[in-house]
């Protein structure tokens, strides 16, 4: 499914529903059609991430917090699978301090797929700033159910459900400090020659620097994947700390046309602000969380997945990703290190820009690097080492599509790519990768314990199931 | 825009008598399209001569033309026209003009000729003589048309860019020679020079210039070396500037002679539309413009008043260099909008010189919905497959037509719009302008050039409505300078002076008549005029007829050469900068409290230095305490026989890395006859309420003059940080209690804090005693005054939004008896309480200390500050708002950006800065929150004295520049020793929240008395003060016999003042 362009989906749509309309009038639904119905549904789920992602983007909100906006709205969708079937584990078997609230509902009197992809947009609606926007996604995706033919007694207990759990996660999310960010200390840049400071053009603040005091989903604390220590702040020519500015220099004075494209490609700078005298403009894009989203349903949709294999995928990866940003920022805000375009201007060439605009916050370690990672390892381990996709979520950004054989070679472009795009150094790029790949590595073993298993052979299935 | 930066900047306007007929002819600059020259035919009719005039006047085809001046370039006695050019064209299209009047009606361009077809990417060119050659020399204000946004710039400063940097051209020998490199003017490619001003700033007679920049770069003050260079100034006689500075005027406008300066920014004046500018303050990016040497720069008009040229008794070695108080606020000019042209000129011919302001601009994309809307558009067209049209973004961007200024003269350093009142309502985008008497009938008619609109022509009815009179001087000096450019003059009328220059290029690209304009008011005869002409030749005109077009020819006067006319330079000053009687330069932490708690007005951590004084060793001679700072401890410098100081080494005060002194004060605290110490902590950081950091500190005289800290002997009063400790024998028991003010609770501003009487059980044991005044709010200072003479000393406090209240000491305990010594008791800042008798009638009066009215807080009692505040959000922190009244309407003080940042569910309730534009505290809580809210108010900013009569006390008015800054340390003491008392107001506050910023323009304000009551500022020459930063203790001292002032400055030197 394209990520974009709605009227061009509904036409396709409309094809696949009366397919769909066929099967649902004269059949019973059978396990054997689950499949096909599933897929009736599958179809709203990237559209109703990428909603969200919209209103992110308008509302400007930033990467981390972005990460947790993906998590909570995916985990009632969630939960509201894994109380409709009992092989999918529930919740509270491996999210800190859930506590499960049965829905009273009847099973057979709701659709939870409806409910789930519902409730995706209406914790949305609860929590997002902007969320209100979301209301009208909701009427639309009402309308289009019952242009369906789905009945509107159906729909409307379904919308019930989820109401009832979107209400249910925004109260859990309530215990995660994020409501006491707003009275703790803002950060003020250390003093000394090795320390982060605002950057150009608009010399933004640093932004969220108490991430760290938000309660993970899954890892046990924010300091749990520490990484390993940056190299040591030089500014003497010989120093390494000097080469890696000088590699990032380097890089950039003569890059390729790929390193150009990979870097474009994750930039993920949700505003980037260009100036033109007293004019100010905001480019928005995707965060690096709503970026791995959407190849989450990329790759969702390319293994054919089950719908309640969908959600989880998405779940694994929306609460890896809120975690990873949570261990990364924890280490940003330990470090504080100096940005490459601040050492270079001020000890290598005062003219010189990055590529990319620097994102505002310390360099150590790379975001990009850290929850890629994390994401890729943790969808890896779901559905496996093979999964080739054609990764189409900067399109809308004009920037062309890439295809990759896995998704851990995706990781570590997007990891190298913040070295292209002049804005962070190579240690920092390795080393949070490796932060990245023990956190996942902890994630897995305790989805693994809670009985959440890998798909079997997802690359093989798809090609099997091709149209 | 999207292009060239400047496109929407305008065009100027220039007029002058081209034909030498007496009219005065008027030429208008058209960016794009054509230039236009205007004969004046009488009675405001104008004939459009430009063709006959000369084919290329107006202006070459494709070129963008800017700033027009008009001079008497080749000294024929014809004034002739220069044109800029700029914009992003090739070279030869932006070569500017100069049109040379060939006496007869036409002109011929020759600007190659002269060697002034500058390149440049041009703004203005104004000609005046640099060198005092006798012929006038050209400065070309140029700007660059790139913005550089990286704020280091250490090496780009350096840089000469021969497009974009400023030039000075020579004259020599009616050729124009570019001498910019060894005159000393900065050239670099960060400069974008937007207005110019020529005047003789430290009046030594020769010619200074002032330039101002968009953007980071900072304003140049060029003061004349007199031997061929410039010094900028900036940086010491500003305490800071526009940020995006435009136009440009300097002028007298307060008739002392002393030329002042007038910047324009781009600050609104409604709610509205400086909520949908507002981001987050930016502390970070602001500190870096400061440690880049940019200076501290803010967003609004800036009204620079001349301080003048301290002697060289005050210890000047000859720099001549002024010093600027910053007015702009409590003026009433701060806040136009997008402003271009400042003009001041005697509108109404009152005797004062008013202020008129071009402002407006056609594309308004500082909204800062556009620069998150741009993001949106651009997706929902890739969402839509459509293509972005620049078409688009650009007609998203509102116009702001708006009407131009004009502010008449209180003649008190304050003015009033008149807008409506005398005519100036209409809204259109305007830039550049000038003045003129276009029909001779003796006022001022005003010039405006518009952008996609007619130019407007004002006449101006004053002559005909009212009685006011003028004189119009035309001055004819000798070749090559006939128009007599660089001439002062002086008009004496009733006891009054008006001071003009010629120096025509002024306001914004524009450049006014040459001819001088003063309005007299109801004089008919003027007592005289004083005309220093070029060649600092001085001549004198007496009982002058009013209401006259008069023309001074250069007559060869009697030789009485005046250096300079500064009558106060050689005069005594009052206090002479002293020696330092010892050495300390105060080292400050560099402390953000409003990291701590976004939404306070001020910081609470700058407390030091503070200074106490007692004879410590009991010899007689009085010595000092000092409070420390980050690299040392606070200490005890005693004064020796011989009359200096030195460092008690056994006394060691206090430690500021763990708790900050915020009062001190010498008591024989048991008895036994010596001086000991009592320091109060206070202060903000990171302290904690109930923490060893706040607990004050007592430390007992050893009797050998060694201080040493003692413990057991004070209570727990680590409740609050305090701010004073005020020592008296309140119960009469024949030892001295204590007063203690708690100031603020860290961390929860503004809950009121612990304030404590301490009661001495002779031995230096004190305990608490429970008061009425206990938690009576932010006390800021008190003082111990028996009001009602009944042989018990009264408590007087005052504090931080609370009213200044008196506590009646009586056998039963203290009763508030505020309502009777005050009919209305107003609600001030208050930073501190002096007593005094001040006229002598055996009754203490006092001097309370206030924010003064130059800030953008304005309150009265009918329009109130006000602040709410409650945990609004249970989220722990305390959400404290600030309230106060802008064109009637309260508006909360906190942005939008600032709203969300302190609660975060606010973010749901205005998606939009336009959303939250116009809200107010009912828009934004509910009637319920709002009634379980604390709220304190405030309704009085100025410093007030209080006359004790007859049983009350009764404000009386100071002098205005008494409410230059905030007052926060009073001595008051007979200075000038006339037998009468007089008052050194000192002050001033740098660590506020950016959008109050620096409130720094008392310099130290000594205000001598006539024993009645009432008091005359004297200017910094004459009391010989020029203090600067932010003053937080001063003590009088007596060294052999001497008085001396030393006063402790945060983060600065101490200051020793000798008295005469």
């Amino acid at each position: 499914m394209k990520p974009c362009n709605f009227i061009k989906c509904s036409n396709m749509s409309k094809l696949r529903i009366y397919q769909a309309l066929i099967v649902f009038l004269v059949c019973v639904p059978q396990p054997g059609q689950a499949q096909k119905s599933d897929a009736a549904f599958t179809r709203y789920l990237q559209p109703a991430t990428f909603s969200l992602s919209k209103i992110m983007m308008h509302d400007v909100v930033s990467p981390p917090v972005a990460s947790r906006y993906y998590a909570y709205c995916i985990l009632g969708a969630y939960e509201i699978v894994s109380q409709h079937d009992n092989t999918i584990p529930s919740l509270d078997a491996f999210i800190t301090q859930y506590k499960r609230n049965t829905i009273a509902t009847d099973k057979n009197s709701y659709d939870y797929r409806i409910a789930s992809v519902y409730c995706i947009l209406e914790t949305g609606r609860l929590m997002l700033p902007s969320g209100y926007m979301l209301a009208e996604d909701e009427k639309k995706f009402i309308t289009d159910l019952q242009k369906n033919k789905i009945p509107r007694k159906l729909i409307d207990s379904s919308v019930a459900v989820a109401t009832y759990v979107a209400a249910d996660i925004v109260n859990y999310s309530k215990n995660d400090r994020y409501g006491k960010l707003s009275a703790q200390l803002r950060y003020t840049p250390l003093k000394g020659d090795e320390y982060w400071y605002p950057t150009p053009p608009a010399y933004m603040e640093a932004v969220e620097p108490n991430w760290k005091t938000i309660r993970p989903l899954m890892i046990d604390s924010c300091s749990q994947f520490v990484s390993l220590p940056p190299v040591t702040f030089s500014k003497d020519s010989s120093s390494n700390f000097y080469k890696l500015a000088k590699e990032v220099y380097d890089v950039s004075i003569h890059p390729s046309q790929e390193q150009l494209r990979i870097a474009s490609f994750w930039d993920c700078n949700p505003f980037a602000v260009a100036t033109s005298g007293h004019m100010s403009i905001g480019f928005k894009k995707i965060s690096p969380g709503g970026h791995w989203m959407n190849i989450t349903g990329i790759a969702a949709e390319k293994a054919k997945l089950s719908f309640a294999s969908y959600i989880t995928a998405e779940t694994i990866v929306g609460i890896t990703l809120m975690d990873a940003f949570i261990s990364c920022w924890d280490e940003k805000y330990r470090t504080n290190r100096i940005r490459p375009e601040t050492y270079i201007n001020r000890y290598i060439d005062i003219k010189w820009q990055p590529l990319l605009q620097t994102p505002p916050l310390p360099e150590y370690t790379s975001g990009h690097s850290v929850i890629s990672t994390a994401a890729a390892e943790v969808l890896t381990y779901y559905l496996g080492d093979q999964l080739s996709f054609t990764d189409n979520s900067e399109e809308l950004f004009e920037i062309p599509p890439r295809t990759f054989p896995s998704f851990r070679v995706a990781a570590a472009e997007a990891a190298i790519s913040r070295l292209y795009g002049g804005i962070h150094y190579r240690d920092a790029i390795e080393n949070g990768a490796r932060q990245g790949k023990q956190l996942a590595a902890f994630v897995i073993t305790k989805l693994q314990a809670a009985g959440i298993k890998p798909m079997d052979n997802p690359q093989l299935a798809a090609d099997n199931r091709k149209p | 825009m999207l292009a060239y930066e400047y496109f929407y900047n305008g065009g100027g306007v220039a007029v002058g008598d081209i034909n030498n007929d007496g009219l005065e002819d008027i030429f208008l600059v058209s960016n794009m399209n054509e230039n236009k020259l205007y004969l004046n035919q009488g009675n405001m009719q104008f004939k459009d001569i430009t063709k006959e005039a000369c084919k290329d006047l107006a202006g070459r085809l494709g070129g963008w033309k800017t700033g027009v001046t008009m001079a008497d370039v080749n000294g024929d006695g014809w004034l002739d026209i220069y044109v800029c050019y700029s914009g992003k064209v090739s070279d030869d299209m932006r070569r500017n003009q100069l049109f040379i009047n060939q006496g007869n009606g036409t002109f011929k361009e020759e600007a190659a000729a002269y060697g002034l077809d500058d390149k440049s990417y041009s703004t203005q060119a104004a000609f005046f003589d640099y060198d005092n050659d006798g012929d006038l020399d050209m400065f070309l204000l140029n700007h660059s048309v790139k913005k550089i946004d990286n704020m280091e710039l250490a090496s780009h400063r350096d840089e000469v860019d021969e497009l974009a940097g400023n030039k000075l051209y020579e004259n020599q020998n009616g050729h124009f020679v570019d001498v910019s490199k060894k005159v000393g003017i900065t050239q670099n490619p960060l400069t974008f020079g937007l207005g110019i001003c020529i005047a003789d700033v430290n009046k030594d007679g020769w010619q200074d210039v002032y330039v101002t920049n968009d953007y980071n770069e900072p304003d140049y003050l060029y003061i004349n070396n007199g031997n061929g260079t410039f010094r900028n100034v900036a940086d010491k006689s500003l305490r800071y500037m526009s940020q995006f500075s435009m136009g440009v005027d300097i002028a007298d406008f307060n008739n002392d002679a002393l030329p002042d300066i007038v910047t324009l920014d781009m600050l609104p004046e409604d709610n509205r539309r400086q909520k949908s500018l507002q981001l987050q303050e930016n502390y970070e990016s602001f500190s870096l413009m400061v440690n880049q040497g940019l200076n501290p720069q803010y967003m609004r008009n800036m009204l620079q008043l001349n301080n003048g040229i301290m002697s060289p008794a005050s210890g000047n070695k000859g720099e001549a260099t002024p010093t600027f108080s910053e007015i702009g606020q409590l003026a009433g000019i701060s806040s136009t909008d997008w402003s271009w042209c400042p003009l001041f000129a005697d509108y109404d011919n009152d005797g004062y010189k008013d202020l008129f302001i071009t402002n407006g601009y056609l594309r308004d994309y500082t909204n800062k919905d556009f620069l998150r809307y741009w993001g949106d558009y651009k997706i929902k067209k890739a969402m839509d497959r459509e293509p972005v049209l620049l078409m688009d973004l650009v007609q998203v961007m509102p116009s702001t037509t708006l009407p131009n200024y004009i502010f008449r003269n209180n003649h008190n350093c304050t003015f009033t719009n008149e807008q409506k009142q005398w005519g100036m309502d209409k809204p259109v985008i305007s830039s550049g302008a000038v003045y003129a008497d276009l029909d001779n009938d003796g006022d001022l008619d005003l010039v405006i050039n518009n952008i996609n609109e007619n130019a407007f022509v004002y006449m101006n009815t004053a002559r005909e409505t009212t009685k006011a009179g003028y004189l119009s001087l035309t001055l004819r000096y000798k070749k090559p300078n006939l128009f007599a450019f660089g001439t002062k003059v002086w008009v004496y009328n009733h006891g009054m002076v008006q001071y003009q220059e010629v120096n025509p290029t002024r306001g914004y690209l524009s450049c006014v008549t040459t001819k001088l304009h003063f309005g007299v008011d109801s004089a008919s005869v003027i007592d005289s005029v004083k005309i220093m002409w070029p060649d600092r030749l001085v001549q004198v005109l007496t009982k002058v007829k009013a209401n006259n077009l008069l023309t001074v020819n250069y007559e060869q006067p009697k030789p009485e050469p005046e250096p300079d006319d500064n009558p106060v330079y050689a005069a005594k000053p009052v206090f002479t900068p002293a020696a330092n009687l010892f050495t300390y330069k105060h080292t400050d932490y560099s402390e953000n409290d409003f990291k701590r708690q976004l939404l306070m007005l001020f910081m609470y951590s700058k407390t030091g230095p503070v200074i106490a004084r007692g004879d410590v060793n009991k010899d007689g001679l009085e010595d000092l305490f000092v409070s420390g700072d980050k690299n040392r401890p606070g200490k005890i410098y005693i004064q020796n026989t011989r009359g200096s100081f030195y460092e008690e080494p056994g006394s060691v005060i206090g430690d500021e890395n763990t708790s900050s002194i915020a009062a001190a004060t010498f008591i024989d605290a048991n008895g036994d006859g010596y001086a000991d110490l009592y320091v109060a902590k206070g202060g903000y950081s990171l302290f904690e309420p109930n923490t060893p950091a706040l607990q004050d500190e007592l430390y007992i005289n050893d009797g050998k003059g060694q201080l040493k800290v003692s413990t057991g002997l004070l209570p727990d009063v680590s409740a609050s940080s305090k701010s004073c400790v005020r020592p008296c024998d309140f119960d009469g028991d024949g030892d001295i209690d204590l007063f203690v003010g708690g100031r603020v609770v860290p961390g929860r501003y503004p809950t009121a804090p612990t304030s404590y009487l301490l009661v001495n059980d002779g031995k230096g044991h004190f305990s608490i005693s429970s008061t009425p005044f206990d938690h009576i709010g932010m006390v800021t200072d008190a003082q111990w005054i028996d009001l009602d003479k009944d042989g018990r000393k009264d408590l007087v406090l005052c504090g931080e939004f609370m009213p200044i209240t008196v506590f009646m000491n009586t056998p039963s305990g203290f009763i508030d008896k505020t309502s009777t010594y005050f009919s209305s008791m107003p609600k001030g800042f208050w930073f501190n309480l002096t007593v005094a008798d001040i006229d002598g009638d055996g009754n203490d009066d006092i001097i309370a200390g206030n924010l003064g009215l130059n800030s953008c807080i304005h309150v009265s009692e009918k329009e109130p500050g006000e602040l709410y505040y409650a945990d609004f959000d249970n989220n722990g922190s305390i959400d404290p708002f600030f309230n106060f009244y802008i064109q009637g309407v309260s508006y909360p003080f906190v942005s939008r950006d600032e709203l969300n940042d302190q609660i975060y569910p606010m973010r749901k309730k205005f998606t939009s800065y336009a959303a939250y534009a116009q809200a107010t505290m009912k828009d934004i809580f509910s009637k319920e929150e709002l009634d379980k809210a604390g709220k304190l108010s405030v309704t009085e900013t100025r410093t007030l004295l209080l006359l004790n009569r007859n049983g009350k006390l009764v404000p009386a008015d100071l002098p205005m520049q008494a409410q230059f800054s905030a007052v926060t340390n009073v001595i008051a003491d007979d200075f000038n020793a006339d037998g009468k008392k007089d008052l050194l107001l000192l002050g001033n506050r740098s660590d506020n929240r950016l959008k109050i910023g620096s409130i720094n323009s008392n310099y130290g304000c000594l205000l001598t008395g006539d024993g009645k009551g009432n008091f005359n500022y004297v200017s910094q020459p004459l009391s010989g003060l020029c203090i600067k930063g932010d003053v937080k203790s001063a003590t009088e001292i007596k060294v052999n016999n001497t008085k001396y002032i030393v006063v402790g400055i945060c983060n600065e030197a101490l200051q020793f003042y000798k008295v005469q």
